[in-house]
């Protein structure tokens, strides 16, 4: 029964209805991503699908069967975000340059229009002239004639022709029909781009389906030579390479929106050529490097304590491996904020137990070793699990030798115990270093990377480390900026990666694969 | 076998295609649909708003989309495409000017008529560079209000409600605390009585470019006021807004700033919607706090989605009409922007809140309290702490604060 579920024609029928289901959705995610205009995605969903296909209907590569799927999430979650990344590093992504260029000429077009001294608007009916041209009726409150406005032309019509609706508004005339709600619905697309004539420098522009304003345009587009002219007082702007169209005479007259342009490296070098930022970032990175180092130390040697006195047969031993999980069974963003409010200064539970009123995060010192504990409590059981099972690993053999031969407990620990722990568990040492390099959640949910002293112009907290100074950086509410927070998180992954690399080259667990 | 094979793969092909093809719904459902975005008060007055009547554009039908908070709102709307953004946002006011320079916002011009529902300030709120994006909505403030039971009539000035919190500190927790908006946007008032304006306005209704804070005045009023001999706080103004409500709620502070949009939890308790400005220093005058508007915002990608023109119809109908301030009014808790949505504020707390904003506030004006390096936001927390927590001297940061404020403001009149 059960070889039938992973054999014959029962698997077979599994396996077809697993790849339907699969090619379904995929193809689904590829048809919405084309129709959305990410093409990129749009490929990669094609290419997912048939490589499935391909993989699991022919026999052609049996560990692909296995691979593959793993494969394509590191493909789609891992590869593709950091080469976009890398991307963006090296434009000006930040508010007021996030558009592209052809959109933001366009915003520019739109928004280079001012509305006549008087603030003119008038109560509009749309319809059809005689000639069936697009246009309004209106009372013309300026010259006090009704008139009929298309794109070309703007006529007088008599008083005594026109046909008024319950408001008082023009609606018709003999040589003006208004469209009904349903045309008019159908037509939204087009109206926002209708000027209907005024005089030579002026026109009306819709603004919704039941008033005009009079406008004139205050810029002009000339696609030739890519600048904007001021239509006002004949200004050039010029793109400035940076995202803006840039006055030629005032550098710092920029038009808004602008667009994400490429600046290279210059994210990078800013990052150690501003004082501004190089300054925080430094500090940020020596604080990262500590937090990280210190968090393994702690987490590890508390683990390791544990594991140790519970590797001896006591009584109740099953129960204290029971709660020493607990910890790790919990939500770790429960535990986070728990023990956020068991540090608040009134009403904490910390300074309740003491008798204590320490502020623990508004002081620097106070902030960081709440950090530092709170991530003990979070960490040290999985290094107490890692560890135990460590220790099952070293033969009692070892320590038993070592003992007939004169050795002290101390010594079998730092001489037999320890460094065999430390060449079983300098993987996952390094890799908890590397996690605790980007715990972006303890420190933003406990502290918010404080405290920072505002006052003294400080940007980054006293508890930030890289990854929530990059955040700050990315989604600061007033001005996000993304390229330079991308700049940022290259760095990071290139820091992780060479301080694991040579973690693994030190540990000489690598040789172990080669 | 291998035909066998090749049929098998081309079957699994033809359906997936077909269940694709099927399955596959287009990003937006209607193509005259406006989409609006709200925030979890907001979001649901509008789904009873269109319920009621939802012909306020003739061919066109709406789909309102409720965020879980204000900040899920912006993340949102941060994160929007011109696919999945929404045609209308209703926004705060100080979304305007980064939505505006992002590109995110249109422009709209209303006729005179419905320009009248509203005042310039108002209208001020929602504009960036000389442009409007939207229309107010409703008035966003907070007002002050005193327990009876603790206080037998409304201050006249700050002194004298902290006076009436020394001879009763023994039985408080606190004097004046922050129960609605958070101490840096609730809590304005408490700043500029001490003499802390982020910016000030003019008799013309224009920001007043001088400089907007007198470091040794704001020292004084804070050493006056707020600090005990010793130099430590007193104890009136915490710096942390943490357990206000409560306290409030228990009879353990008798003064509280409440929002406009949580007046009927004390309502419910038995309180009453006393309602004023907090007192400046000066007896008889008001320390001003933020008296701003939520509006509903239009969208560039109303134009992207087809729906430009209806959108802005519906902006006019329904925030701009006689009609739509009605029914949005008979809804809504918060008093209305438009002055015929102010003749259905109905309760005593709606019209409270409205008098208070009309007595004593600032525009809430984000391109200047954004700032550059440190914002109005981060700035007032860190001098409370620093001044009610830590002890620091209060010359000292008040002379940070002002030298903070008044680069914010050089900045900010640059941008405006």
């Amino acid at each position: 029964m059960l070889v039938s579920i992973f054999r014959g024609k029962f698997a077979f029928a599994l396996k077809i209805i697993a790849l339907l289901l699969v090619n379904s959705i995929l193809v689904m995610l590829a048809q919405q991503a084309l129709a959305s205009g990410e093409y990129a995605i749009s490929i990669f969903l094609a290419v997912a699908t048939l490589s499935i296909n391909f993989v699991y209907l022919t026999k052609r590569s049996v560990p692909l069967k296995f691979f593959l799927p793993g494969l394509l999430f590191l493909l789609a979650f891992v590869v593709g975000p950091v080469l976009y990344t890398l991307a963006m590093s090296g434009f000006t992504y930040q508010t007021g340059n996030t558009l592209s260029k052809p959109e933001s000429i366009i915003q520019l077009q739109k928004n280079a229009i001012q509305q006549d001294s008087n603030q003119t608007i008038f109560d509009v009916t749309i319809g059809k002239n005689g000639s069936n041209e697009l246009g309004v009726i209106y009372f013309d409150s300026l010259t006090n004639e009704y008139a009929i406005s298309t794109e070309k032309d703007r006529t007088v019509e008599p008083a005594s022709t026109i046909v008024k609706n319950e408001y008082d508004i023009p609606s018709s005339s003999p040589n003006f029909e208004a469209l009904t709600e349903v045309e008019l619905a159908a037509l939204d697309a087009q109206i926002p781009k209708l000027k209907f004539y005024y005089n030579d420098e002026l026109y009306l522009g819709l603004e919704g389906f039941e008033a005009a304003s009079i406008y004139e345009q205050t810029l002009k587009f000339d696609a030739a030579s890519g600048d904007f002219k001021s239509l006002i007082n004949s200004d050039i702007y010029r793109d400035n390479g940076r995202g803006n169209f840039a006055n030629i005479n005032n550098p710092e007259d920029i038009l808004q929106p602008g667009w994400r342009t490429p600046i290279w490296f210059e994210n990078y070098t800013k990052l150690f050529t501003d004082q501004r930022l190089r300054t925080p970032f430094i500090q940020v990175f020596l604080w990262t490097i500590s937090f990280a180092g210190l968090s393994v130390l702690t987490t590890f040697a508390l683990g390791l304590l544990l594991a140790i006195a519970l590797n001896k047969a006591i009584r109740g031993r099953r129960f204290y491996r029971s709660i020493l999980i607990l910890p790790y069974a919990m939500p770790s963003v429960m535990s986070i904020l728990i023990w956020g409010g068991m540090f608040d200064t009134d009403f904490g539970a910390i300074n309740n137990l003491f008798g204590t009123h320490i502020a623990w995060f508004q002081n620097a010192a106070f902030a960081r070793t709440a950090v530092i504990v709170v991530n003990l409590w979070l960490g040290f059981p999985y290094f107490y699990l890692v560890a135990s099972g460590a220790l099952q690993a070293i033969p009692a053999e070892l320590s038993e030798a070592a003992a007939i031969d004169g050795a002290s407990p101390r010594q079998i620990f730092n001489k037999i115990t320890l460094p065999l722990l430390l060449k079983i568990l300098s993987p996952l040492l390094i890799a908890s270093f590397a996690f605790n390099f980007n715990n972006f959640n303890l420190i933003y949910l406990l502290t918010g990377g404080g405290p920072i002293a505002q006052l003294d112009g400080e940007i980054a907290g006293s508890t930030d480390i890289l990854i929530s100074y990059t955040y700050k950086i990315a989604f600061n509410q007033g001005n996000s900026n993304l390229g330079l927070a991308s700049a940022i998180s290259v760095l990071i992954f290139l820091l992780v990666a060479s301080i694991s690399l040579y973690g693994l080259k030190k540990s000489k667990v690598l040789d172990d694969f080669v | 076998m291998r035909n066998k094979r090749i049929g098998v793969v081309g079957a699994i092909a033809a359906a997936a295609l077909a269940f694709g093809v099927v399955a596959g719904v287009p990003a937006r459902a209607a193509d005259k649909e406006i989409v609006i975005w709200a925030d979890e008060t907001r979001g649901p007055n509008l789904d009873k708003l269109m319920s009621q009547k939802s012909d306020w554009v003739s061919g066109y039908t709406f789909k309102i989309v409720t965020w879980s908070s204000f900040t899920a709102l912006k993340t949102a709307f941060d994160a929007a495409t011109e696919k999945s953004g929404p045609d209308i946002v209703m926004a705060p006011n100080d979304w305007v000017a980064t939505g505006a320079k992002a590109g995110k916002l249109a422009a709209l011009t209303p006729s005179s008529k419905v320009k009248s529902q509203f005042t310039a300030g108002q209208l001020f709120d929602l504009s960036y560079k000389g442009k409007l994006y939207g229309l107010p909505v409703d008035v966003n403030n907070t007002g002050m209000i005193f327990n009876t039971k603790l206080v037998a009539s409304a201050p006249k000035s700050f002194g004298d409600m902290v006076d009436l919190y020394i001879s009763k500190k023994a039985s408080l927790k606190a004097g004046l605390c922050v129960a609605g908006g958070g101490n840096s946007w609730g809590g304005l008032a408490v700043g500029t009585a001490m003499g802390a304006y982020p910016y000030k306005i003019a008799a013309t209704g224009a920001v007043d470019s001088a400089d907007p804070v007198n470091a040794t005045t704001l020292a004084a009023n804070v050493t006056k006021y707020l600090l005990g001999a010793d130099g430590k706080s007193n104890g009136f103004f915490p710096a942390s807004d943490a357990g206000c409500k409560e306290n409030f709620l228990a009879g353990k502070v008798p003064y509280a700033i409440i929002g406009n949009w949580e007046w009927k939890d004390y309502l419910d308790k038995g309180f009453k919607m006393n309602l004023m400005p907090v007192p400046g220093v000066t007896s008889g005058t008001y320390a001003p706090g933020f008296g701003s508007v939520s509006g509903a915002l239009l969208t560039t990608y109303a134009a992207t989605h087809g729906v430009e023109t209806g959108a802005k119809s519906a902006l006019f109908n329904i925030f701009g009409s006689a009609v739509g301030a009605r029914s949005y009014q008979a809804i809504e808790g918060r008093p209305a922007a438009s002055k015929d949505g102010a003749k259905y504020s109905k309760t005593a707390a709606q019209k409270g809140f409205a008098a208070v904003a009309g007595a004593s506030s600032i525009p809430q004006i984000g391109i200047i309290l954004d700032g550059d390096k440190t914002s109005y936001w981060e700035a007032i927390g860190a001098f409370w702490t620093a001044v009610l927590v830590d002890g620091k001297s209060p010359t000292t940061e008040a002379t940070k604060l002002a030298a903070i404020y008044k680069a914010n403001l050089a900045k900010g009149l640059k941008d405006l």
